[in-house]
Order: C-alpha cells, then structure tokens, then sequence
C-alpha cells in the first residue's frame, strides 16, 4: 500500500479556521443532499418506531404464547420475521443507505447530483419493505431467515437500490481531490457488496434454486455478509469518520487502518456457517467458518486499536458530544460483539449455545449495540447541518443514550445467560426438554424489559428527531453539548 | 492511494473468494446428490415429499415453526440430541435432498422435529379408518366416546386393549401398543419392560407414566398432533409450561350438521367448543400434520454412523423393521454402485 505521507490523515477534519469559501461549499454540498438523506433518515425513524413495538410484542410472546394468538397475523412465527425484517430493511439499511451518501458527498467534495431520483428510489424501498411484510404477515414467509420477502419484493428493492446507489457511485466518479480516505473504501465496499450479496442469494434460493441443505449455507452465508459487508462496513466507516471530526484529530494510523480494512473483509466475510456447527455440512466449511471467526480478531484489535489510540487523551470530549458518546459505544461494541462471537463459535462452547438464545444475542448485539449506536451518533451529527438547526434538548438526547445503552446491555446480557442455562440443560438427556425451554423464561421476561427501555429511547429519540425535522431545533451557532458548563473549554467540533 | 483499480479489484476479489469458497464450491460438493438405493434399485431414500406434505411444509414455514424447531440431529460426539431420542444418527445433507425451503432452525425453544415421523405410534400404519386425516382411528378411546368429556380415567385401559389387537393384528404386538397409550402404562405387566421403541415414541418417561384423563391420543400421533396445534398446553403434565403459541387460526369451528365430522378434535375443559359445535382442522393443519407425520430420518445412510440403531435393544424395532425389511437390524447395505 502506499506511504501514510500520501494519505490525507488531516482530510475530514474541519481545520478551526476554515475559510469561507471552504465552508461555503460544505453548506452547498449539504444543501444537495438535504431532500434524500432526510427522507432515509424519517422512513429509517418510522420503521424504527414499527420495529421497536414488534420487538416488544415478539418479546413479550415468547414468555406469554396465549397473547394475541388467535388472530393469524399475530402469531409469534410470523411478526418474528416481519420485526427482523423491518430492523434489517426498513430501520438499518435506510438509516445506513442515508448516512452513506451524506458521508460519500462529504468525502467526495461533490454535491449529490439528482437528488429527487435518490428520494423515488426511496420510495421504493419503502414501498417494496412494507409489501414484503405484509406477505409475511399473510403468510408468504420463504422461509429462509433473513430474507424472508418474497422473491419479488427483492426485485423492489434491487431496482430502488440501483437509483439510489448509482448517483452515490457517481459522486465518486466526480470527486474532488486526490485522496481516498478510508471512509470511502468501506463505503465503496458496502455499494458493491449489498447488490451481489443480495441477488446472488435471490438467485441462489429462487431463480436458479441450490439443493437441500446448500440453501441454508446460502441463507448463512447472506445473513452474515450482510451484517458485516453492508450494515458493519457502513457503521465501520462511519466510525472512521465521525470520531475524528468530532475530536478534530487525524486517524492515529493509516496503515492500522488498511491492515484493518482488508482482514476485515477476508474474515468476516468468510464467517456465517458456524450456525450450522455440527449440522449436515462439509466438515471443512463450519471449521473454516470458525477460524475465520477467530481470525477476525486481527481486524477488531487493529479498528480497535486504531480509533482508541486516536481517541487517546480526548475521551472527556464524550460527556458533552452526543455524537462521540454514541460513536465510541458502538466501537467499543463492535469489539465485545465480535469477541462474543467467537466464543459462542468454538466447538467446545457451541455444544452449549448453538440452538439458544445466545445466538439471537449475537445478532443483537452486531445489528443494535454495534450497529444501530454507531448510527444514532451519525444522525445526531448529520441532521443539525441539513435542517440548519441544533437538537433542543440535551435531557432527551442524554435520556436516549442511556435507555439504549441499558436497553441493549440488559438485553444482550439476558440472552446470553438465558441461553447458556438453556443449552446447559439441553445438553443433560436426563432433564426432559421442557426444562430448557422453561429454565430460559425469566430470562426472556428480563429482555422484554429491555424491550421496554429500547422502546422509551426511540420514541424519544423519535420525537427531538420530528421536532428537528419540523423546524424546532434551536436556532444557535454552538450544537447542543450534554452538559454545557463543561464543554466551555472543549473544542466545539461535535 | 496511487489509483483506484488496486482498490477495486481488492473489494471485488475478497468478496468473490468468499462467495466462491462458501456457496459456489460447496454447492459443486453436495449440491447434486442423488438418493440413496440399494442394488436392486430399491429402496429408495430419500423419497420427494406428497403434495400435501410439500404444502405443509410451505405452512410451516409461513407460520414460523422454524424459529424454535430446528430439524437437524447432531452427532452423538457433540451433543446430546441422540440421547434425547431425538434421532438415530446424526442428519446428513442427503436427508434434505427434496427439501425446499429448507427448514434447519436455528433455535431450539421446541424440541428437534426431524423425526417427529417416525416417532409416531406405530399403529398408524394400517388403521382401521380410511387412510389420510383420521384422528379418531388413532385414539381408540376417543374414537369410541361421543362427547369428548366421557373420555374417563378408566376407559382408556380397556379401550386400548381392546382396540390394539384389531387395529394392529399385523407386526405391532400388543404390549408395545399399550406401552403407547399413555393411559394404558402404569400397572400393565406388558408396559413394565417396554421396548425400545415405545422409549422411542416417548423421550421423557413421564408421558406414559401419567394418569391420562383427558382422552389424549398417543404423542405424536396424527391426532395428537391437531390436538397440541389447537391448544399446546392441554395435552399433559409435561406440556403445561410449553411455551409454543396455540395455532387456533389453523381450525374452524363450526356447527354439527347432522353427524360429527370425522376429524374433529376431540377437546376437554376449557378448549372444548359448545354443545352442537365442533373444531375442525383447515387444510393447512391437515397439511401441516402431513408433513410433520412426514418428517422421518430414520433410515440408514452409507455416509453416516447409525447410533440409535446400534444400541442392542433398538435393533429390532418393529417400525424400522416394518419400514424397511432386512435394514434395521443388520449392518447397512453395500454402497450403491452410483
């Protein structure tokens, strides 16, 4: 690779005296993709709000099956797949389709050409989620977790994705200045990535079907990459971009972040059939899962210790700037995340957990704690430029923050040691089954608490985002601190 | 960065390694198996499912059966699913050959199904009833008790004895079908060395061991399985925590016209419909039921070790016998020659 001197480590940072001109542009570039990004941001905060009542319900109905199951459409087998796919499709490729865009203009120097194409692709997207939830609801779930739509609805979303992402692509094309920042390259990788791993799964399971159990080696190998290639890599990016800019220091390390970059793309890519440990496969494809979910420590440490060694010194800049209070939990998520799936994919602990409830654990973790944190932050860091206003309260983004980071922590905690009682005594023959079922129910109980504090944080992260988007923010030159009185000193860079 | 192709290249090539190296290579590994035949070209494993079932399938699917089944038997090395009779040998992916979608699970907040089949009580083999849907021939003590609550504690005995000789004069003796009726165990000098296969049909001994006074058909049988669908946590001690949602939306309920239709449930206590009323199931449960009947992993494949099988007792398991003469008990046949 070449030599940090080339790399313009200083690039995203906004220098204290940046000219006018300079900022004139950044207004005009934002200007551009105000219509779009808020448009992502409000459907991605409707679906959230759909998303977090099924999360609720679904919880809650795992410990009270009787609740509501007489209506066909409220059976727990089928708002399961809807909540997953509404947090997938609606909630988090919308808010990352959004922040990736507004970040890709940024980066680009480039004003977002035709920006009302981008805002009908949206609608599409919109449109084809909502039909694809309704078929699960009616019951035309394809059974293959994930990608539960039907097959036409991909069509939907490939054709909404193609105009939106093209014009994306395109600001590449038209980019000012020599430098590629590390941002743009997990950001190019999620647009390529998204559309093959998506129609190369249609194609796999409904044009051109696999046989028996390949299809759920596809449905893995999807669901996997499509956490870590297209939802991870653009949370990853966004980390690279936002926790810099709000502390206004360089990267600490180029090369950390290539090293970074690549293994993660090798390794985790290569994850996903460690969820068929032991099952009817190839031995060699669950073990080369499994080492490469052991390799994927290499980028962990590396991202890890990249954005800690650039946040060294700077992390009381986290009490007052939402933005980094968010950013650096999902970093620091990401890492507790990745080594908790590698502990649940060893052979010897897999005998335990595979099949519980530790496995919906992971997901929540890389898809909320990591993810979803990581996204909250670029939100409370992009809206304020595109509607020109600042965040009225700093009680209701400190409220938010905290119910999500309580939200998650219990619910992630809770699924983990509910399944290891669950798979300790699914693995004692002695004890009828109904024991494991039964002995994981107080747990389920606790997550549906943490449904609740989930719920509490996105209505209220929900109402500051309509007041924003209704033109009630503040009107200041100074963004909203956390707590004011001691971001006087701190360099106003959130 | 000097340029971007290195940069596009690295995107393009790390992501097609992993799709070449985890779908593409595998599908040319086992993505073209054929079934398992022996010689002659017969006996045949697996079979494509009937109609009925392949729709089932599609129902169990539509409603979600897969987030908290799994249909995958684990090797005896690496878990406990064999011990829990939940198989004879671990799945391998010739058993899901015809299967689309294919339903692994990933959760186990219900037991394993992949045999729940085979599991059934064996009698179903020949009832006396027309063959597809027929609850009541599965339930002796039902069949006979017009208003479900005259399913009294002490009938079952005697109706399961006297039914069991003429319902299965063939292959199953009758202590093994006692063994089955849950109300018939206990006391039965028959029932006190159950075979192999009635611990089969019933993992957890409690089922069999338990009083039985709401007429509940044999686990696992077709019956059995309408019944548990319509209200899962009415069907014995064991179930009560069960925490699987009741799929009433899967039945009807109606009003007796003339006489009571052949499949309606047979429900006690709270479940049962009003006098002049009955519950029948939709088409879906019936597929669904077909299916879940059809779902049987028992027979020997070449690849794999049979555990279950291997045990002394489990050999001469009547129903693997009956399935597949001269199989069970002997070693597995000679490798096809393609």
């Amino acid at each position: 690779m070449t030599p940090a001197i080339d790399i313009p480590l200083k690039e995203p940072t906004i220098s204290a005296a940046a000219s006018d001109a300079e900022q004139l542009e950044r207004a005009r570039i934002d200007a551009s993709t105000r219509v779009p990004v808020l448009m992502f941001y409000a459907s991605a905060m409707v679906w959230l709000l759909i998303g977090t009542l099924l999360t609720f319900l679904v919880s809650f109905k795992t410990h009270s099956p009787d609740w509501f199951s007489e209506i066909s459409f409220l059976t727990w087998g089928r708002l399961r797949p809807v909540l997953v796919n509404v947090m997938i499709y609606g909630w988090s490729s919308m808010a990352a389709m959004g922040t990736a865009i507004w970040l890709m203009a940024r980066l680009c120097r480039t004003t977002l050409r035709h920006p009302l194409l981008i805002v009908t692709g949206t609608w599409f997207w919109n449109i084809g989620v909502l039909i694809g939830v309704i078929a699960i609801l009616m019951g035309y779930n394809t059974g293959y977790e994930w990608l539960e739509f039907p097959p036409y609805v991909a069509v939907v979303l490939l054709v909404a994705y193609a105009l939106i992402m093209s014009w994306a692509v395109l600001m590449f094309r038209f980019r000012r200045g020599e430098q590629i920042y590390i941002t743009q390259w997990y950001l190019l990788g999620a647009f390529l990535w998204f559309p093959w791993l998506y129609a190369a799964a249609q194609a796999m399971l409904f044009v051109v079907p696999v046989q028996g159990v390949m299809q759920a080696a596809v449905g893995w190998w999807y669901s996997n990459n499509l956490l870590f290639l297209w939802l991870g890599a653009i949370a990853l990016g966004t980390a690279y971009y936002m926790i810099p800019k709000v502390i206004g220091r360089p990267v600490y390390s180029y090369h950390l972040a290539t090293i970074g970059f690549w293994t993660y793309v090798l390794f985790s890519s290569w994850t996903g059939m460690q969820r068929g440990v032991d099952g009817p496969f190839p031995a060699w494809m669950i073990t080369a899962s499994i080492a490469a979910t052991i390799l994927t420590i290499i980028p962990v440490a590396t991202v890890g210790l990249n954005h800690h060694m650039t946040m060294q010194g700077y992390f009381p800049v986290m009490r007052y700037s939402p933005t980094l209070r968010f950013t650096v939990f999902g970093a620091m998520a990401y890492t507790v995340f990745s080594v908790v799936g590698i502990l649940i994919s060893l052979r010897s602990t897999a005998r335990y957990l595979h099949f519980t409830q530790a496995t919906v654990a992971y997901s929540q973790m890389g898809l909320y704690a990591f993810f979803t944190m990581i996204m909250f932050g670029s939100m409370y860091y992009i809206i304020p430029r595109l509607v020109g206003r600042e965040w009225r309260y700093a009680t209701l983004i400190k409220l938010h923050f905290w119910a999500s980071a309580y939200g998650i922590g219990l619910m992630s905690l809770m699924f983990l040691v509910g399944g290891l009682v669950q798979g300790a005594n699914e693995q004692d023959p002695t004890l009828p089954f109904i024991e494991s079922a039964s002995s994981v129910l107080p747990y389920l109980r606790g997550a549906t608490l943490a449904a609740v504090l989930l719920m509490i944080s996105h209505f209220i992260f929900a109402f500051h985002f309509g007041l924003m988007l209704f033109g009630l923010g503040r009107t200041a030159t100074v963004p909203t601190f956390l707590n004011p009185v001691e971001a006087e000193g701190a360099e106003p860079h959130l | 960065m000097r340029g971007l192709a290195p940069l596009f290249l690295g995107l393009f090539g790390t992501f097609a390694f992993s799709w070449v190296g985890l779908t593409v290579i595998p599908n040319i590994q086992i993505g073209a198996l054929n079934p398992q035949m022996d010689e002659e070209g017969t006996d045949v494993y697996p079979a494509p499912k009937s109609g009925m079932a392949q729709r089932g399938r599609r129902v169990y699917a539509a409603n979600g059966c897969n987030y908290c089944h799994s249909q995958q038997v684990r090797p005896d090395y690496a878990s406990a699913d064999i011990d829990r009779k939940w198989g004879e040998r671990r799945s391998a992916p010739r058993d899901y050959l015809f299967d689309r979608p294919v339903v692994l699970g990933q959760e186990r907040m219900g037991p394993d199904l992949s045999n729940i089949g085979k599991r059934a009580p064996s009698e179903e083999e020949k009832p006396a009833a027309a063959p597809g849907t027929s609850p009541p021939a599965a339930s002796p003590a039902a069949a006979q008790s017009a208003p479900p609550p005259n399913a009294a504690p002490a009938k079952p005995a005697a109706n399961a004895q006297a039914a069991s000789p003429a319902a299965a004069q063939s292959s199953p003796p009758p202590q093994n079908s006692a063994a089955q009726k849950p109300g018939a165990g206990g006391a039965s000098p028959a029932a006190a060395n159950p075979p192999a296969q009635a611990a089969a049909a019933s993992p957890s001994p409690s089922p069999s061991a338990s009083p039985n006074p709401n007429g509940i058909p044999p686990l696992y049988s077709e019956a059995w399985h309408y019944r548990h669908l319509y209200s899962p946590r009415s069907m014995s001690p064991d179930n009560v925590d069960s925490t699987m949602p009741a799929y009433k939306f899967l039945f009807e309920k109606q009003p007796i016209g003339g006489e009571r239709s052949a499949d309606a449930l047979q429900l006690t206590g709270a479940d049962a419909p009003p006098s002049g009323w009955e519950v029948v199931p939709t088409y879906d449960a019936k597929c669904l039921v077909a299916y879940l009947m059809s779902l049987d992993q028992s027979h020997p494949l070449k690849e794999v070790k049979n555990i279950g099988a291997a045990a002394p007792a489990a050999a001469s398991s009547p129903a693997a016998a009956a399935a597949s003469p001269g199989v069970a008990g002997s070693p597995p046949p000679a490798p096809p020659k393609k």
